[in-house]
This record gives C-alpha cells, structure tokens and sequence, in this order.
C-alpha cells in the first residue's frame, strides 16, 4: 500500500482500482489516462538524468507508465556512463541546474552530498516517508550533514533507484550434472570450482583483477567483507582507522589470489567485468561474480551460448558469518540548484516510483526492484526471475564500502595493489600493508580521523 | 620560374622566419602587399581567427594557470578556493602515478608518432607513383582516422582479446601460442602503440600526399635530366622540400600523442600494473575521477611545459639538421 | 613520378607492398563493419561464419528511443558548419600573416599560442567552456558545439594552411598586384586554385576530427543536440560494450567523411600547381 500521506483515503481507493485495472492489463492502465489519479498532485515537468544501461529500459518504460497514471511530465536525459559524472557535475555547479533528478552512482553520491549539491527531500516535503519495504542500502540514503556519516539519524536525501550488488552467477546445468548444490561458504565454492575446472575450455571461475575505475576491487570487496574483514574500522561513526591488513583481510586476499592461479583464467589480471561476463555468456566460466544487472544478456539467445543454464546465489561468505557484497548502486537525489516547483516534482515522482506496486511494475518491464515486496509478488518464482529471491537474500547484508567523497583516490590504490597482486608481482601480505599504509596516507591528508594496524 | 631548389631551412618551427632563401623580388619581404587598401584587408583577413581565439581560448587556459594556485573544495553548493601557493607543483613531483606517466607517454610519443610519420610518408611517396588503383589506395589508407576513438579502442579491444581475438586466432594457424596482448606487460604498451599507429597514420599520410603533390614538378624533371637515383632524389629534392610540411605534421603528431586517451581508457585502463599509464591518463584520473582540481590543473601545465619543451628540441635539432645543407 | 605504367619488376614491386599494407589497415576496419551485422555471441566467440541479421541496426534506428538519426544529423550540421568557418578564418589568417606584412612578434605569438591552445586537454577545455556558454544560453545548443569544434581545430588548420599558403610563389602574387588584382580576387584567382590540395587534406581532417569529437560535444549538448560520438559512447557502458550496436553505429557513421574523403581526393592530385606556376 501507498504509505499513508497527507491526502490519505483518496489515495487508498485510487489504489484499490488500480489493483484491479493492472490485472485486466497494463494496456487498460494507459486507456484511462490520468483522469483517475487525481490524487497525484499535478506538479511542474521535470528532467532525470541516467546514463544507458542494460537496466535503462525499463527506468524509461517505468516512467512512461508514471507519466500515464499522472499526467506528470517527465523527460529523460539518457548519456553514455563515461561522462555522466562530468555532466552530473557541470549541471549542479552552474547557477541554475539542467537536470531536477540526479540518478547518481554508487561512485559519487558521497561527492554530490558532501558538497551540498543535493537536497535534502525532507527539507522539500516534510511529509515524505521513505516506504519501509524500500532496502536503505547500507544507509546510503541519508545523510547527516553536520557529522558528515549515513545514518538513519540524518536527513533522506535521496531513493534507490537500482539496488545493484554483485551476485554468484553459476552453472546450473553443470552442478546438476556433478550433483553439487549451491555454494555458501568460500569453501564450497573453491571446492566445486576445482571440479569444474577444465582449461583450456572452461575455467572454475573467473574473476576480474584488471586495473580501472571499480573493477578488482569490486571483484574483492565479497571476499573482504565476507571474511569480516574492511577497509575501515567504522564509518557509521566516522571512525577510518584503516583494517585492511588484518588476517580477515589476508585471508580473504589469499583466497582471492589462489582461485585465480589454480581455478581461474590465466589472464586474470587483465580481466574486467566485461570480460568476465563475456567468459560465462560464451561458456568458458563455471563461476563467475557479477553485477546482478548482467542477468538479463544470460537469457538471450543474440547474446549468450548458456541460455537458462545460468543460476545465481548471494557472493559466499565464511562460515559462521553472512553474505557481504559491496553496493554499486544507483540512487535518486534532488539538485539544489533548480527552482522549488521542479524540486517538488521530482519528490511526486520518487514518492511513486518507490510504492510497491510501481516496483513490481517495473520488475514486469525488466527492471530490479528495489522495494522488498516486489520481491515476495508471485513473479519472483519464475523461471525468467530466478535472480530474486537471491538477491532479496543479500540485500539487507549489502556493505557500503566508502561514505566519503575522495573514495576515488582510495579505490585507485586498491585498483593498482590488487591487480599487482593478482599479477603476481606482490604476495598478499605485503601488498596488504602497502595498501593499507597509502590509504591511511590519504586519509590523514584529508584530516579524517585514522590510524594504522601493525603490518602483517 | 625559379628552379634552385629552394632552401628549406628557411621555414623554421614556429614561424621565425618568414622569408624563403630565394632570390628575392625588389620588395624585400616576402608579402605581395602594396595597395592603398591594404591595412583594410590585413585586418579583415586576420581578425576573424583573431577573435575567436581571444573570446574562446584566453580565458580557459588563463582560468586553468590560476586555478592551479588554488584548492577547490564545494560545500553546500559553492565553492571555496584555497590558495596553496605551490603545493601543487610540489606534489607532481610525488606523484607515483605521474612518474610511470610520464615515461610511459615519452616512448609513445616517440614511436607512435615515429611510426605514424615514416609509414604515412613511406604509403604517401609510393602512393603517387601508381596510376592504377590510386583512388582505391588513398580511400583505404586514410579510413582508420574515420572511425571514431572510442570504436577504435572497442575493436581492437576485442581483436587482440586473448581467448577470442582474430590477432591470436591468426598467429594459431601459423602455429603460434596465443598471446596476452593487452595483459602482460611486455606487450601491453606495445599494443596500445600499434593501435595508434594504426589509427594516426592516415593522418601523416594524407598530409604528405596533399604536400607531395603540391611538389613543383620541375624540380623532378631537372633532377631527371641530371641522372639523379631515386634516393638522391629523395633526399635532395624531396625531403628538403617537405620539410615544412613534415615539420607541421610532427608538431601535431607529438602534441596529439600526449594527449592520447580513448586507446588507453577502453584497451588498457592504465595496467596491467602501471605499464601502459600515460599522461593523459593519469590527468584524467586525478582531475575528473578524483576531483582534484587545483592539483589536476597543475599538471596540465606541467604536460603543456614539457610538450613546449620538447617542440622546442626538436625545433633546434632540426635546424642544426638542416645548416649544413 | 609514375612509375607503374608498364609491367616493370619496379611495379610489382610497388604494387605488391601497397597491397600488403593496404591489407593491414583495412581488415579491421572491414570487419567493424562486418560485425555491424553479427549477434554479439558470434562476436564474442570469435566464429568466422555467421549468417547475417540486422537487428544491430534495427535496435539502432528504429526503436521507440532511437535518436540516432537526429544524433546524425547534428553531426552533419556540426561538422560542416564547424568545418566551414574553421577552414574559412584559418586560410584567411594564414595568409594575412605570411603575406601582409604583420610584425613577426604578431605572427610569433598567435602561432604559438595556437600550438599551446592545442596542447590544452579537451575536458578542460570542455568544463570551462560550459561555464562560459551557460549563461548565455548556449550550452546544448549546435551553435554552441559549432563554435567549440572551429576554435578546436583552428590551430591545426592555421598551422597546416600557413604550410600551403606558403607554397604559393611570392613572383605570382605580385605579378597579379602589378597587374591591378584586389586582394579578394588575388586570393580568389591566384591563391586559392594553388592551395587546393592542402586545402582539401586540412577540410577533410578537420570535418572528420569534428565528427569523431567526444569530450566537448558531450559537455555541451544534451538529448535533442547529442552527435553520433555521443550516441556511440552509449554503447560502452558500465559492465558490458554492446559491440554489435557499436559496429552498427560505427558503419553508419564514417559514410559521410567516407563520401567527402572520395569527393575531395580530386583536389590532391598534381599538376592543378604547374600551370599556374608556368
């Protein structure tokens, strides 16, 4: 249900014969126009920003379907995702700002927050409650501007608009075929790869260790976190003493570094998540852990040579402790820069947006919800949607791994330590410490309060 | 019309110089001015370009000088600058990233832009020796530079992909094992420089074309009738005469070369490690990625001295090149 | 200097090495285009038969929010404007300043503040330049990325043309002096037939290095000004490049530098200089 508003039972009657309208269609629901829906505030045209994407189809055939139930006009500017920060970034540094919703990544959120770029939706419409089945993302969507932390305590600023973490993708043909059940722990998943592995034709499992923007490192953080190892001691409460070089943290790097030599590609370290996807759409990966937005190539048979042989599991984790995956996700903010009528707008859209039945809505059209009900509807037990349920399992365990804006800086230093070490130039030990001493470098540079571990 | 063969070394980089070593008509310099409406066209020819320099260049790259003087922090949508004197600079120097850069950037630049320059001279001189299939060559030898940089980098991305790429699906029919291109570090620069290469070669070679064949042919004929080789008349009639345009051409080319970033960003992204990190790339990273603008604007400075410098060198080594002739 | 007229060991030779390297630089090209007509899992499993479909460019052209004709239309009008002004104002400078007796420190600085204007990265360039257009309303517009890509490629065309402008003989344009020819129709009559093939190898570099320019034309257009760089960019996105796509988006667009480089080609050819020499 429509978390009760201001405009309470008009809304519940408006919904009620909208449950009965989706199931005579959704071409009924664009029959009839905006002229039931009065209840949603008519409110000013605005402009989402989003960069194209496997996913984007199904944002853009969500929004037509807001727009059809509304009559709220809403225009979408589509650009290639090498660039959309810069775009994002030039639109809400000018005076007036082109774009109303920044649909932001997980790799600049922080920056848009801390420089005040965003506006709080609370501050815009007191009266706007984030619907309690909607996953919070490891609290990335607020923000507390004093003690500069996401933590519920601090204001909304902002609605998942895609809860994108990586997932195990496996051979579900192939464990059938060796009698093997879904990996849990890291255990069993190294075990089944290196029964599954059989160069030069199929590899136990491939994994990224390519230098870039996000890539080895995103491959690492399931690992890290799911050792109970992390990068800091505790970000809730600002604390950034750096704990990458403990023994969860060697653990979980020489784990890591003992799949790809013994069970992985030859070339892991010029791997990226393109590649790694390319390796299981063509065959040649038993295992592989990859963002949960990949699922839909998989299926395809232009794109993939494993039609429906693909299933998926929550990242594994160690045992006695749970799943961990690292958040790559897609959030809705409000620029402060445009004018108050725009503002609240884009607020009538993420109050829709996030109500359950547009989330299922949006999984129908190919989307991944990001509102937990969507994910109990009777479609998540088919065939086509198998990546559900698990991703429903990992979700509230998603581990945000920076809540700070120079995380870039951080994240090129594990970019580069990782895929030495993947390289085989550095053992893990040392290549933890080393890390580790930079990153505290950084950290204390820009005034955070840190310290060290002793090295490994 | 005059057949000394012109002195060349009179057209220096940048123009020094304007006169040609020829002898030279009663005016003195070497304009055809001389109208009473002259000052009129001096400046209608001149201020177009003039203008459009003044409004759009100045200001960005006076703008970038300042800011690298500064640190630029945003907090509630404004932002705050910072003087921090030199400390930018002082950082470069740091900079690990930076360091591998600019080694990197140095090798590309010298044998991109050497490979560039002799295949495209090389393809242009023996382009205008053939009549048959002269259209049909040109047209191919130029459509690298069609396609756009970031198809460029796509493609061969995955021509040189190690399990699926036509370069090792090739070399395993000649019984070669197939090879990490892109991944190990021995190759991986290499690779990006053939894909430049590549790429830019069209670009040397259609300007060498369009100069070869502005070329005064009777120069040629002269040097037939003395019983002049073809590598005499290579290098007494040819090159000597294109040295302007060769100049130009590598001018460019370097400047371009360091600047270089679409093979990089979609082939290698900087690794494997740091071996295929250049420049440009580390700029972009730490201006764009990292939001470091102060310091970012700092090191497009330094990349545009050293670019200055090395123009320069090659300036002079030229010109000591071309005196005793 | 043609060597090939008769079936000389010389011109085998000749032909035999042009083809080689013909070889090299077309098969990939070759087979962009080729990949344009592919689904993405032969591509990516590197099958050499396939049999063709066209969906690529379907997905491309006609889905509900394909704006690649509007992206190719931009582009044609970006880069022929663009190209147009760019050769225009470089020819002309380039000749006032070897011609016209300006002071060399004049022409000693505008050069080399061009050569260092070059040397600028494009993305800084680009931000600033946002920046500035803003408040005049000319961010995402084509009058916007016009005048971006002709200052852009100014420096290359002022140095190249000097090159050429230069080429023309001193003798000949004060012959046409003496002879009473105003500046326009000396430029117009004399000059112009002389640089033609510089001018023609400078109008198809700058037309295509304006077609192919990403950074600034991402900066400042939006969805209804977006060129074709921008439009292909799209298909490298976060975690998969929609290859097939891409090559079909890359087919399509070198048509039009592929027509002006055939059409253009004409004017690089020798001898248009020896009469007018003679």
């Amino acid at each position: 249900m429509r978390e009760s508003s201001i405009t309470g039972r008009v809304t519940r009657s408006g919904i009620s014969r909208r449950r009965v309208l989706a199931g005579a269609g959704a071409a009924a629901i664009g029959a009839l126009g905006n002229v039931r829906f009065a209840a949603a505030a008519k409110v000013a045209p605005i402009t989402i920003v989003i960069n194209q994407s496997p996913w984007f189809e199904s944002f853009r055939k969500t929004v037509e379907l807001y727009e059809k139930e509304t009559g709220n006009k809403v225009e979408l500017d589509v650009n290639p995702f090498a660039g959309s920060l810069e775009k994002q970034r030039n639109s809400v540094r000018a005076a007036k700002g082109q774009y109303d919703l920044l649909i932001m990544n997980g790799g600049w959120f922080a920056e848009m927050y801390f420089g005040g770029f965003v506006e709080a939706i609370s501050d815009i419409d007191p009266s706007f409650k984030l619907d309690p089945d909607v996953y919070t993302l490891g609290d990335t969507v607020f923000f507390d501007p004093v003690k500069k932390v996401m933590t519920p305590q601090g204001k909304l600023m902002s609605v998942p608009i895609g809860p994108l973490i990586p997932l195990l993708y496996y051979r579900g043909d192939l464990y059938k075929e060796a009698g093997l059940k879904a990996p849990e722990t890291f255990a069993e998943l190294e075990a089944n790869a290196r029964k599954l592995h059989k160069p030069p034709g199929r590899y136990g499992i491939v994994q990224r260790g390519a230098r870039g923007p996000a890539t080895v490192s995103f491959d690492f953080y399931p690992y890290l976190y799911g050792n109970g190892g992390g990068i800091f001691k505790n970000q809730a409460a600002a604390d950034y003493t750096v704990t990458l070089n403990n023994e969860a943290g060697r653990t979980a790097l020489e784990y890591y570094l003992r799949l790809a030599k013994e069970v992985g590609h030859p070339q892991t370290a010029s791997l990226d998540q393109a590649d790694v996807i390319q390796n299981m759409l063509t065959g040649k990966a038993a295992h592989i852990s990859a963002v949960i937005a990949a699922w839909s190539p998989m299926d395809d048979p232009d794109k993939s040579a494993v039609v429906d042989k693909v299933e998926f599991a929550p990242t594994p984790h160690a045992a006695g402790l749970t799943t961990a995956s690292g958040l790559g996700h897609w959030l809705g903010g409000i620029a402060r820069n445009i004018p108050d009528d725009r503002k609240r707008g884009a607020v009538e859209f993420l109050r829709w947006f996030q109500t359950k039945d547009a989330q299922i809505a949006s999984a129908k059209l190919g989307g991944i919800p990001v509102n937990a009900a969507a994910y109990r509807d009777p479609i998540s037990q088919e065939r086509k949607f198998r990546w559900m349920k698990p991703l429903a399992d990992s979700l509230p365990h998603a581990v945000n791994v920076y809540q700070f804006p120079e995380a870039s800086e951080v994240i090129a230093i594990l970019e580069l330590g990782l895929n030495q070490a993947v390289a085989g130039n550095t053992a893990a030990a040392p290549a933890l410490n080393s890390m580790a001493d930079q990153i505290h470098g950084v950290m204390a540079k820009y005034g955070y309060a840190t310290g060290k571990l002793p090295p490994l | 019309m005059s057949s000394a063969a012109p002195d060349a070394s009179a057209q220096t980089l940048p123009a020094a110089n304007l006169r040609r070593a020829r002898p030279k008509p009663a005016g003195g310099a070497d304009v055809s001015s001389g109208g009473p409406d002259d000052w009129l066209w001096r400046w209608v020819t001149f201020s177009p370009a003039l203008l459009m320099m003044l409004l759009l260049s100045v200001l960005p790259l006076v703008n970038l000088f300042l800011t690298s003087f500064y640190n630029v922090t945003w907090t509630g949508g404004q932002p705050t600058w910072t003087p921090v004197g030199v400390d930018n600079y002082n950082e470069l120097v740091h900079d690990e990233l930076l360091r591998a850069g600019l080694f990197n950037t140095l090798v590309f630049a010298i044998f991109a832009v050497g490979g560039q320059m002799l295949f495209g001279f090389v393809l242009a001189l023996l382009c205008c020796r053939v009549t048959r299939g002269r259209i049909l060559y040109r047209t191919i030898f130029i459509l690298p530079i069609l396609v756009p940089g970031i198809v460029v980098g796509a493609i061969w991305k995955l021509l040189l992909n190690f399990d699926f790429g036509l370069v090792n699906q090739l070399i395993g029919l000649i019984g070669f094992e197939p090879m990490n291109w892109l991944g190990a570090k021995a190759t991986a620069l290499a690779s990006v420089i053939f894909v430049d290469v590549w790429h830019w070669t069209p670009f040397c070679f259609l300007l060498f074309l369009a100069g070869l064949e502005s070329l005064p042919q009777d120069v040629y004929e002269a040097g037939k009738i003395d019983g002049a080789t073809i590598w005499q008349e290579l290098r007494y009639i040819t090159l000597p005469m294109m040295l302007p345009t060769i100049m130009v051409t590598f001018a460019f080319r370097l400047v371009t070369a360091f600047k270089v970033f679409d093979e990089v960003y979609l082939l290698t992204g900087g690794g494997p490690g740091t071996s295929t990190e250049v420049l440009s790339f580390t700029l972009y990273q730490r201006f764009f990625r990292q939001d470091r603008t102060g310091y970012g604007a700092s090191m497009s400075m330094f990349i545009i001295f050293l670019v200055c410098i090395l123009l320069v060198m090659a300036l002079s080594a030229r010109k000591r090149v071309s005196a005793p002739a | 200097m043609r060597d090939d007229s008769k079936l000389t060991l010389q011109a085998v030779v000749l032909h035999a090495i042009l083809i080689a390297a013909a070889v090299i630089v077309v098969v990939p090209v070759l087979w962009v285009m080729t990949a344009a007509f592919r689904t993405q899992i032969s591509l990516l499993t590197g099958a050499f038969w396939f049999t063709p479909v066209l969906k690529s460019f379907y997905d491309l052209l006609f889905t509900k929010t394909s704006e690649f004709l509007v992206n190719y239309r931009n582009s044609l009008v970006v880069g022929i404007a663009s190209t147009a002004i760019c050769l225009v104002t470089a020819t002309l400078a380039a000749w006032s300043l070897h011609r016209m007796a300006w002071p060399k420190w004049v022409i000693h600085i505008f050069l080399g503040w061009a050569m260092v204007f070059h040397m600028f990265p494009s993305l800084a360039l680009a931000s600033a330049w946002y920046t500035m257009m803003r408040p005049v309303g000319l961010d995402n517009t084509l009058t916007g990325v016009v005048l971006a890509h002709a200052v852009l490629n100014l420096p290359m065309a002022l140095w190249l043309m000097g090159v050429f402008v230069r080429d023309v003989p001193v003798e000949l344009e004060e012959a046409a002096r003496i002879d009473g020819a105003t500046t326009p129709t000396l430029l117009w009559r004399i000059v112009l037939p002389i640089i033609a093939p510089g001018l023609a190898a400078t109008g198809i570099l700058t037309f295509v290095f304006s077609w192919n320019e990403f950074a600034v034309a991402l900066t400042l257009t939006s969805k209804q000004t977006a060129t074709v760089p921008v439009a292909i960019a799209k298909f490298a996105q976060e975690y998969e490049i929609l290859y097939t796509q891409m090559a079909a988006a890359a087919a399509l667009s070198i048509l039009p530098a592929l027509v002006l480089l055939i059409i253009g080609q004409r004017y690089i050819v020798a001898g248009l200089t020896q009469g007018a020499v003679k």
